[in-house]
């Protein structure tokens, strides 16, 4: 089963209640949300709706919270290499 | 007399209680001294778990498992080495020896992605906590946006590769900055909330900036 990774690139603030509540539908809560939907018929029709706002994807399986949160991270830079007697 | 039949039956075991008149009519003392208060104590919040006779050991463990904070967390470990082969550019081939011959240069380390221009000798306070980490520690930076010396910079994108360079630096301790205070309140209240600050800054010393010749890195 693939799934949409959708992604809220644009703010729905001052657009439409009807474009908001589509927002709100899908989990948008502001900008750079990522969620992630079955492809279904339904949820490519929300799709269009806020087309102009969203990023997707197809991807293979939605990720958790915790992943999403370990894409973003960037990478520490350090390494403790010789630790001091403790 | 009465009183001291009392007395005698409950200080001397070979009378009988039936020689006493009934529970009820005995005095206040005489019933708090036949009757035992009968009271369950709850085992106190301090009570080891050895103390508590437990058929089943693992369920006593399993209840008084002290609260934890989060988890101490630790300076990150050596990565695994590198495999894939270094692809140099035709343009680094041909300066890095220029520029590992300069005196003195300069590294654009990121810890954590955020950059610091440094060099060797240079003390560094991090403007975040290292947890893990003690004074006398020794780090390997192995982010760099770009390494340079007064005529040549070598810039990667967006990072260059760690094997080109060695950057070493050791933890010097941590720095605190002076309490602030946060005075928080609503408009037509007296009450004012009070909130301390006083966070905690690693001390970073920049020990060692050193560019790899091409034979070390493995390039002919």
């Amino acid at each position: 089963m693939s799934f949409f990774r959708i992604t809220l690139v644009r703010s729905g603030i001052g657009l439409t209640k009807r474009t908001q509540g589509v927002l709100k539908a899908l989990g948008l809560r502001h900008r750079m949300t990522t969620v992630f939907y079955p492809v279904t018929s339904e949820v490519a029709g929300q799709i269009m709706k806020v087309k102009e706002l969203v990023e997707v994807q197809e991807v293979d399986k939605p990720l958790t919270r915790a992943e999403l949160r370990a894409e973003r991270r960037p990478d520490p830079g350090f390494y403790l290499e010789r630790p001091a007697p403790r | 007399m009465l009183s001291r039949t009392i007395r005698r039956s409950i200080l001397d075991p070979k009378i009988s209680s039936s020689a006493l008149p009934p529970t009820f009519l005995l005095p206040l003392r005489a019933r708090c001294f036949n009757t035992t208060t009968q009271h369950v104590e709850t085992p106190s919040a301090g009570l080891d778990a050895s103390q508590i006779p437990s058929d089943s050991v693992a369920a006593s463990a399993e209840d008084i498992i002290k609260p934890k904070g989060p988890p101490r967390r630790k300076a990150p470990p050596a990565p695994a080495p590198i495999t894939t082969p270094l692809a140099v550019d035709s343009s680094v081939k041909e300066m890095l020896p220029l520029l590992a011959v300069q005196p003195s240069h300069y590294i654009n380390v990121h810890i954590h992605g955020k950059p610091y221009l440094v060099t060797q000798g240079d003390s560094v306070r991090l403007p975040f906590h290292m947890p893990g980490v003690i004074p006398g520690d020794i780090l390997r930076l192995n982010r760099a946006s770009s390494l340079g010396s007064r005529d040549y910079t070598l810039k990667g994108t967006p990072y260059l590769d760690e094997r080109i360079f060695e950057c070493r630096a050791t933890v010097t301790g941590t720095e605190a900055e002076p309490m602030r205070v946060k005075e928080t309140k609503k408009r037509r209240n007296r009450r004012i909330h009070t909130v301390r600050s006083k966070h905690k800054y690693t001390v970073l010393r920049i020990s060692e900036v050193k560019i790899k010749q091409l034979e070390e890195i493995g390039e002919p």
